[in-house]
């Protein structure tokens, strides 16, 4: 029965503590339109949007779980895994392409051994490959976090890997 | 009016037309995909794309755009046809060419446009989608690669049904629709997506591949399980009913159908219908002829007086109560009842008293009409769905206030703004009481009230009401009961919805008094969207009121099983109850019927109460008869038959008549003749006939006679340590006839118990934890349903089913004090 199915997939969740989600609901919860900030606020809290919570979510605000999840589909922004410490971007627009970005995307994904969008298991690493961060005078461009890495290098991609993996997890 | 040219034809549309609307009712066909009547406008699909010359001829969706006064519109000029086409060619990109195995075939929107403007070409390619598709559920299949992205599903589950199991997913080409997370569809299933798709992504299985669209017959009729009354298409293929079919424009609800009423009519086919009559012999059932049960029954009839009593179910058409009726006076009997004897109180005292009429006066139509709508249990929206479908849109398109009292939340406590005030059990008639006291108070009443015979009495009566004294028992504040009587007094129109049924003892005289009381006092009753509506769960359950079958001069429901027990009640003829499951307090029902002397049960299935019975007589299906029924507003309908009967089985009509020509009575040859008689002696039908109602049936008019009446509370006393339990109907059942209906017996196949979240966490509770749950008269198992709509310290159980029955707990009281153990 679906029912059964739908509580099997529930299950199959990690835990999540639904506090942080009250936090950032009962901060809009009465502002009109609450939905978008409260999607974003919940994300930024726990890195995506975990099931458990988009279900909270619908049940506080009284929506629709089914739109929600539209909403967090209509999206890029939103994502539904659990997404890694750390997100690598690297720009893959003319000039970054130009100047050799495929090489650099290959490398990291050689080294990361995840492809585009992907995860590492140890959660540290999230991969992108996106169009365009706007810098093309550094091209070719990476970024992590924050932090922007111009003029890069199959040799730089060793090194910011082995720096960011003395960081803290927490 | 705007005044318009619609293809060189000068015409006229009321203001606020759109285009598409202005061409229809001058009888000019736009093609349309993804528009409905019933729905706000959407403008997805372009098909209905036309030129409009003050627009410079550009192309305009119909389906959207206002008309406005000398608009010169073309509707099929040849660059529109082209344009159209197009849609079509670019729809069919991505949908596969399926039809000859595709269910829609011959139904579907997409294939006749496509015939229509010769589409038979595409100028682009690209690959066709490749989603899996959805068999997770027996009754919808859902195959998005066959979705044009109308959008009409996902829009009519949230703009009528309001579940929103459906929406748009994702983005640009990859759109597709679907449930949360990807997931299997758990909602009502109340098949409204597959009514409206247009294409082939949304089908009933239980149709599929049974019979092609074009080999149907289409009868009309009237839904048998619920008193709303709603009108029904059947589908049928050698006397078959093989599915419900839609259509938009049948009856006040637009053709919009409940899970039961949609996916609940396998029980007319069912292969456990009983075919030919049995009598007991030997201690078992076995086959006899129509005339040797029927000379039983006659024999046991004859001369019994008062030693013979009947039950009906209000389930049975308006002539037939009355043949029935007949057949007990002519045995010299007045004893004769239904729905428990308990469940008509409302009418049958309540309103007979307040209203001097045993009937609302309101009806459904006045739903969407009112100002506010004061709903008593939210259950009004599991009873009667498609009543709740009317209060949705009542709320959400006509911004009407919902105001709910009720002992749980539900479906309803979820609409935009709606107010739900959650009373401890069995408190709703002091509550209203303090309503009233609160409006006398206030000073908000109606002028007319005071002139109202018994307006003394009851101001003396409400002394003690004050919503301070019943904010304690009641578990409300004072405020809010304050709040909500001021509310209710200062809307111009308001409406007062409430359910009764088996299941609902608590919903009786008093509490009809007590919110008849409401309405005399401000006068929010006989205009336009004000009244009272009571509705009763039957599909004739105002029709067995108004012909007067129940207890007057006899015994009612309540004595006569009283009187099998005690043996004054020799011979019992049960049409179409089954008391062992719907009566309260199963061990009793089932000791009086084991020592009633003679049962008779004549049903459509072999019942719990039916295997008891000396002899059976098998019933016809309201898809096999002639008559008429009466909804809960008195929309009194005709319903002719739509397949032959089945096996041997005789209309009640047939049985009841036979019977009194056996007894030396005379019996009416038709169900037209007692008709008439209905429509001469009933008040509000007269002038009445099969003609004068139609195909949309026609009101019987309600004399009000306005008396108040002071109501009785009884107060429940919190039973320590115990949980209270109350009974009710659950959404996908009614009575217990649908548990022969595939849909119903899929989304619900069993009993449960609802219980809160911290109860469930209190008593370490899973879902689906088999519980015992005990009262002062029972026991039985049921399994758990965490819910969030329950208040802590309330359970809810529904009384449909035979098998671990709430009845084994429950006696008949409002509230039940039960201990839940695992």
């Amino acid at each position: 029965m679906s029912e059964a199915v739908a509580q099997q997939a529930k299950e199959q969740e990690p835990e999540v503590d639904l506090s942080i989600a009250d936090k950032v609901i009962d901060k809009y919860i009465d502002l009109p339109g609450n939905l978008m900030p409260v999607l974003q606020g919940v994300q930024d809290e726990y890195g995506y949007v975990p099931r458990k919570v988009a279900d909270y979510v619908a049940e506080r605000l009284n929506v629709y779980p089914s739109q929600i999840y539209g909403v967090l589909t209509f999206y890029a922004q939103f994502h539904l895994k659990p997404r890694g410490k750390f997100i690598i971007r690297v720009c893959v627009g003319t000039a970054c392409h130009v100047s050799g970005a495929p090489r650099i995307v290959e490398t990291f994904f050689d080294k990361l051994h995840i492809g585009h969008a992907e995860t590492t298991p140890d959660l540290r690493y999230t991969f992108e490959k996106v169009a365009c961060l706007g810098a093309c005078g550094m091209a070719p461009l990476a970024m992590v976090n924050d932090d922007t890495f111009g003029k890069m290098t199959v040799q730089k991609v060793d090194e910011i890997i082995a720096e960011y993996n003395q960081r803290p997890m927490k | 009016m705007v005044n318009l040219t619609i293809d060189d034809k000068q015409v006229t549309a009321p203001k606020n037309s759109t285009i598409y609307d202005a061409a229809r009712i001058n009888g000019i066909k736009i093609p349309i995909l993804c528009h409905d009547k019933k729905l706000k406008p959407f403008g997805a699909c372009r098909m209905c794309l036309v030129e409009v010359e003050q627009m410079r001829g550009r192309q305009v969706p119909a389906c959207t755009t206002p008309i406005t006064e000398g608009m010169i519109i073309r509707t099929s000029t040849p660059d529109i046809i082209k344009a159209r086409k197009m849609v079509l060619e670019l729809l069919l990109l991505n949908h596969p060419i399926d039809c000859p195995v595709c269910d829609k075939g011959g139904d579907c929107d997409l294939q006749n446009l496509t015939y229509e403007y010769k589409v038979n070409a595409n100028r682009f390619s690209d690959e066709k989608f490749h989603h899996a598709i959805d068999y997770s559920n027996p009754l919808i299949e859902r195959d998005m690669n066959r979705c044009v992205l109308c959008g009409k599903c996902a829009r009519i589950c949230d703009e009528i049904v309001s579940f929103g199991a459906l929406t748009f997913i994702s983005r640009g080409i990859e759109t597709k629709i679907g449930c949360e997370f990807e997931g299997s569809l758990n909602c009502e299933f109340c098949g409204s997506c597959v009514s409206v798709c247009p294409v082939g992504s949304l089908l009933a299985r239980p149709f599929k591949f049974k019979a092609r669209f074009w080999a149907l017959t289409n009868q009309k009729s009237v839904c048998g399980y619920c008193g709303t009354g709603c009108n029904l298409t059947l589908g049928v293929k050698d006397n078959k009913v093989l599915t419900t079919v839609y259509d938009e424009n049948q009856g006040f609800h637009n053709g919009q159908l409940c899970c039961r009423g949609r996916f609940g009519y396998q029980f007319i086919n069912s292969d456990k219908r009983l075919t030919t009559p049995l009598v007991r012999k030997n201690g078992t059932l076995t086959e006899a002829s129509w005339d040797e049960a029927l000379e039983l029954v006659a024999a046991r009839l004859k001369g019994a007086g008062s030693s013979a009593a009947a039950l009906a179910t209000p389930r049975l058409t308006n002539e037939e109560l009355v043949l029935f009726k007949r057949l007990m006076e002519t045995a010299g009997s007045a004893n004769y009842d239904h729905s428990a004897g308990y469940a008509h109180a409302a009418l049958t005292e309540g309103f007979a008293k307040s209203f001097g009429a045993a009937a609302s006066p309101a009806t459904i139509l006045d739903i969407q009409k009112s100002d506010l709508l004061l709903v008593i249990k939210t259950d009004s929206y599991e009873t009667h769905p498609v009543i709740g479908f009317e209060i949705n849109m009542a709320v959400k398109n006509k911004g009407v206030k919902l105001n709910i009292l009720s002992d749980k939340r539900g479906k309803l406590s979820k609409l935009p703004d709606a107010q739900t005030l959650v009373h401890t059990p069995g408190s709703e008639v002091a509550v209203i009481n303090a309503l009233a006291k609160t409006i006398l108070d206030d000073k908000l009443a109606a002028g007319t009230a005071a002139a109202i015979p018994g307006y003394a009495d009851l101001e003396k009566a409400l002394a003690g009401f004050t919503p301070e004294a019943v904010a304690g028992q009641s578990g409300l504040s004072s405020d809010a009961i304050k709040r909500l009587a001021r509310d209710y007094a200062a809307a111009e129109k308001a409406l007062i919805l409430f359910p009764i049924g088996n299941a609902y003892p608590g919903h009786n005289a008093d509490l009809a008094s007590a919110v008849a009381n409401l309405a005399l006092l401000t006068g929010k009753l006989g205009t336009e969207g004000s009244g009272v509506l009571c509705m009763a769960e039957k599909n004739n359950s105002q029709g067995a009121v108004d012909m007067g079958f129940y207890a007057t001069r006899g015994l009612n429901a309540g004595q006569i099983m009283d009187g099998c027990a005690s043996g004054a009640v020799k011979t019992l003829f049960v049409a179409g109850e089954n008391p062992v499951v719907s009566y309260p307090n199963r061990a009793a029902i089932s000791a009086a019927l084991d020592k009633v002397e003679f049962l008779v049960v004549s049903d459509l299935f072999m019942t719990e109460t039916a295997a008891m019975a000396d002899v059976v007589l098998p019933a016809c299906s309201f898809a096999e008869k002639e008559g008429t029924f009466t909804s809960v507003d008195r929309r009194v309908q005709h319903i002719k038959p739509a397949i032959g009967k089945i096996g041997q089985s005789r209309t009640d009509f047939e049985i009841f008549g036979q019977l009194i020509a056996k007894l030396g009575g005379q019996a009416p040859a038709t169900p037209a003749t007692v008709f008439g008689e209905i429509a001469a002696s009933t008040p509000g039908y007269a002038g009445m006939s099969y003609a004068s109602l139609g195909e949309t049936g026609a009101f019987a008019q309600v004399a009000v006679t306005a008396a108040f009446v002071v109501p009785r509370t009884v107060a429940v006393e919190p039973a320590a340590g115990k949980l209270a339990l109350v009974t009710g109907s659950a959404l996908y059942h009614n009575g217990t006839q649908s548990q022969f209906g595939e849909g119903p017996m899929y989304v619900c196949p069993e009993g449960y118990v609802e219980l809160s979240r911290t109860d469930a966490a209190r008593l370490k509770i899973q879902e689906n934890d088999l519980l015992n749950v005990a009262s002062a008269i029972g026991s039985t198992k049921l399994k758990a349903r965490i819910t969030p709509r329950m208040p802590e310290g309330v359970l809810f159980s529904p009384y449909h089913f035979g098998a671990a029955g709430v009845n084994q707990v429950w006696g008949g009281a409002p509230v039940t004090w039960v201990t839940v153990t695992k």
